[in-house]
Formats: C-alpha cells, sequence, structure tokens
C-alpha cells in the first residue's frame, strides 16, 4: 500500500487501512484498503484493480 | 415417439454421410439414421437425468446444406466451427499395455524418426499458444520423449501434454525427472479406479500401486497429474465417486479428473447395445450421487468450445480441510465483458483454462500456501489467500464423451476444438479414429 496520505474530500480525514469485503460472481473476498474512518467511503489503488482484483477475477471467470 | 432435433451422422458400416433424428422415446433421447444400402441403426444419446433442452441450450440446429463433406473430406473446413484447442500427436504406435478399449491401434510397429516429429512439431506449433499433447500408443515407450518435450518447447509450444498409462513413469523416476526438466507441463494420466479388480479387467493387469507411484514421481519434480478415467458400464461406473475422493486427497500433485465415457473405436463387430452405452446426464448424475460430499451436480456446467453433449467442466479449488470450493455455477453468467460481447476464441479460452489449471502454477518450496485464507469471524476468504490457494489447489472436474461410428453427430463433430495432426492437416478427433462397424 501507498506510503503516501489520502485525504477524504468531503470529511477532510485522512483514510485508514480496513478491511473491506468485495463480491463478484456469487463469492466474498476481503482485503485490506483505505477507508475514511467517517463517511466509510474507500479508496481502491489502481494497482490493487489491475493486480489481484483483475487476478481474482481471472479466477473465477468460466473458461 | 419426439423428433427433438435433426441433424447429420454417418453409416456405420459404410460411413456415407446420412441424416439423421434426435428421437424421445422411453424417456430418453436416441440418435436415430436409415443408410439405403445397410438399414436402420439408433443409439442412445441422452438419458434423461437431466433436461436435454436446458443443457445443449441455444446451438443452432444444422442446415441441410451445411457440412456436406462432414467427415470424409476432414481436414479442417471452412464450415468446420472451432479453432484448434490442443492438437494431439501419435509419435509411437507401441504400447506396453494391452487394453480393451483403446481409440488407437496397438501395433508394434517402427516409431516416426525423431527429426520426423519435430518436423511435425515446428508444423502444428503457432509460437506462444499450442497446447500439443504427445499421444499414443504409449509416448513414454519411446527413449527420446524427453527431447521431444523440450523441443515442443523450443518450437514455441505454451504447454506440453503427455498422454500416458503412467507406467514408466512410475517405474523410472529418472525418465519423469528429465520429462519435467524438459518441460513438461502436465500429463493425462489413465486412471479407471481405484482397486486392482478394475485394473484387471480394463487394462489386463493390477496397477494401482503403479499409478500411485506414477503420481508420487509427477508430484516430485512438479510435474500436474489429471487422472483420466474411461467409465465403461458394469465395470467401473460405480468407482466414480471414489476416484474422486483419491484425486482430492492427492492434490495439487493430481490436478483433476478427466471423465472419458467408453465409445467405441477401433473395429468392432456390430454397434454397441445401448446399455453397454454411459450418456453425459448419467455421469453428472452419478457424480452428484456417489460424491454428493464433495460437490453439488450444479457445479458441472456444459462445454461452451466444444458442443455441450460433448463435454463439461467444474472449476475447484481443494480447501485445507480438503472440501471442494466450486467456482463454476450453472445459470451464473461468467466472464462476458460489459456489453455481452465475448471477443475471445472460445478454443482459445479453454485452452487457457484448462492450461492454468492442469499446469502446476505453485513453486516447488511453496507447497504449504494459502494454507489459511478464511477470515474466522465471517468466513470469507482474503483476497490474497484465494489467490494463492487457487494457484496451489486448483482442482477440475471434466468430462470428454468421444462419439463412434453408431452415435457419431455431426452437429457436434463441426464443433470440435480437440484436433489430430496429421500429415500437415488438422482433423476433429472424432473424425480422425472413426471407424466402421460390421
Amino acid at each position: 500500500m501507498s506510503e503516501r496520505k489520502i485525504i477524504c474530500c468531503r470529511c477532510n480525514r485522512e483514510l485508514e487501512p480496513a478491511q473491506t469485503f468485495f463480491r463478484y460472481l456469487g463469492h466474498t473476498f476481503h482485503t485490506d484498503i483505505l477507508r475514511c474512518p467517517e463517511c466509510g467511503e474507500v479508496y481502491i489503488p489502481e494497482e490493487l484493480v489491475k493486480g489481484r482484483m483483475a487476478e481474482v477475477e481471472q479466477e473465477l471467470e468460466d473458461k | 415417439m419426439e423428433i427433438v432435433r435433426k441433424t447429420k451422422s454417418v453409416c456405420p458400416v459404410c460411413l456415407r454421410q446420412i441424416p439423421a433424428e434426435k428421437v424421445r422415446r422411453d424417456g430418453a433421447v436416441y440418435l436415430e439414421k436409415e443408410c439405403p444400402e445397410h438399414g436402420h441403426f439408433s443409439s442412445v444419446v441422452w438419458r434423461d437425468q437431466e433436461d436435454f433442452a436446458e443443457w445443449t441450450g441455444d446451438v443452432p440446429e444444422m442446415g441441410a446444406d451445411e457440412n456436406l463433406n462432414c467427415p470424409s473430406g476432414c481436414g479442417l473446413c471452412p464450415d468446420h466451427k472451432r479453432d484448434t484447442c490442443c492438437v494431439l500427436l501419435e509419435i509411437t504406435d507401441r504400447c506396453n499395455l494391452n487394453c480393451r478399449h483403446c481409440f488407437a491401434d496397438n501395433h508394434q510397429g517402427e516409431d516416426p524418426s525423431l527429426d520426423q516429429v519435430k518436423a511435425w512439431l515446428r508444423d502444428l506449433t503457432v509460437p506462444g499458444k499450442t497446447l500439443v499433447q504427445l499421444s499414443g500408443g504409449e509416448p513414454t515407450v519411446r527413449d527420446d520423449l524427453p527431447e521431444i518435450v523440450a523441443y515442443a518447447k523450443e518450437v514455441g509450444c505454451k504447454y506440453v501434454q503427455l498422454n500416458s498409462n503412467g507406467l514408466r513413469l512410475a517405474e523410472d523416476e529418472d525418465f519423469t525427472r528429465r520429462l519435467a526438466e524438459a518441460g513438461l507441463s502436465f500429463v493425462f494420466l489413465q486412471f479407471d479406479g481405484t482397486g486392482d479388480k478394475v485394473w484387471q479387467k480394463l487394462r489386463g493387469r493390477p496397477l494401482m500401486e503403479i499409478k500411485e507411484q506414477a503420481i508420487a514421481n509427477c508430484g516430485k519434480y512438479h510435474v500436474g497429474v489429471t487422472l483420466v478415467p474411461t467409465l465403461v458400464p458394469g465395470v467401473n461406473i460405480n468407482e466414480i465417486g471414489d476416484i474422486l475422493k483419491f484425486a482430492v486427497k492427492q492434490s495439487p500433485a493430481v490436478r483433476g479428473v478427466h471423465f472419458q465415457p467408453v465409445s467405441y473405436m477401433g473395429k468392432m463387430p456390430e454397434p454397441p447395445k445401448d446399455e453397454d452405452r454411459f450418456t453425459l446426464d448419467q455421469l453428472i448424475f452419478e457424480i452428484g450421487k456417489q460424491a454428493s460430499k464433495l460437490l453439488s451436480a450444479e457445479s458441472l456446467v456444459p462445454s461452451a468450445c466444444d458442443h455441450p453433449l460433448c463435454g463439461f467442466h467444474g472449476d475447484f479449488v481443494v480447501m485445507p480441510d480438503r472440501k471442494l470450493m466450486p467456482l463454476t455455477k450453472r445459470g451464473v453468467a461468467q466472464g462476458e465483458c460489459c456489453c455481452g460481447v465475448n471477443t475471445v476464441d472460445p478454443a482459445e479460452k479453454n485452452r487457457e483454462f484448462v492450461g492454468r489449471r492442469w499446469e502446476r502454477r505453485d513453486e516447488p518450496e511453496e507447497e504449504a500456501a494459502g494454507n489459511c485464507c478464511c477470515c474466522c469471524d465471517t468466513g470469507s476468504l482474503s483476497m490474497e489467500g484465494f489467490l494463492a490457494r487457487a494457484k496451489s489447489h486448483g482442482f477440475t472436474i471434466t468430462a470428454m464423451a468421444f462419439q463412434d461410428a453408431g452415435n457419431l453427430d455431426i452437429e457436434r463433430l463441426r464443433q470440435c476444438s480437440l484436433h489430430v495432426y496429421k500429415d500437415g492437416k488438422h482433423v476433429p478427433f472424432c473424425a480422425y479414429y472413426l471407424t466402421p462397424m460390421g
């Protein structure tokens, strides 16, 4: 995870790592990503989308 | 009697193309056909253990003017619906077993030279894509098999598969090591049951210990093994559940089970009786019944690359408690892009799927990878744990129902993606091994 601080633009609070759940094709997975402690908005970094999330999608998608 | 579908077939005696109908009567679907010279033939193709129409989906019916030269004009022609997923190359006619059911001739003739095999490999390979199945006969009777595997990799085969009875893999560990070092991707291991009675009956000798040793040797050198049972009514249908349980126990060395209901290739005095046939829907039913603690039949979905009547697949992960986590489920749309158009060629997609699953993707030192991937509070999986476990302990249950002259359905044949390479041509598997009966 990146070292730089990410600030919630609505609440002006620094996002904190939190266990977050994702659903895809009927399966649920969790991973730690940054979340605003006030409003709950999450920040999904590009490297997660193109990395592990894409890998999970590939594993789940049918041939 | 209800006509379910019109198609084309061949006369099992003279192999000429003739019209055929799939008809439902007495709770089963039959392929019925009439040769003007040799008379009427009927063969059971579905026993209504699954809904036939639901399973086959919206595959278009053959038009009368389509595939007029099929299968006599094979290699692939413009009427063929699928590219090559896997290409099979026979590198010997020799074999060290004498099996009751074998699609290949068991001559003891001379092998093609290494130079000849290399020339074939150069010709058939699309660099970076090809999945080649080295077959026979029994390919391991060739001492130069490691050189053949290395050459296949050198010319760009992405996956090199070995179809084997496992005798030499078990008895000659150094040979197995050399195959692994040459780049062998995975082995299709003939595996008909978990007791020697079945081996004795189908293969003429007790082989269970040998099969276990072959799996152990492949495991030691990190070559994935998929078990391939030939299912024969009256012989090993009741072994289905035990084979699956055995395979799951052997994960990650064993990557899956690929069932092949018996087909009657090779010279037959007459077409087989319906009770000699084991249909795909019966197999699904028996898996659900005999392995109910491992999986539900709902996890098994019809083939999308080949015709739905030719096979199915189920994709799983073997969890640390040896239970199967299903990744496939019928009725769940899988992996289409947002506009609903799937642009990837089905044969290529299928090839990547089987390659990814059948090959060992964990590093040798990572055997225990992903042993804990559950969140204890919620029962959900961590993304990282799931990925590690899917990579190390992926497991497939697949089936392929080959066709013979009795039940050949050209609607199915024209969608075949498993091709035999011969003299520069790619010939659909069931067309290549088609032999007349009677």
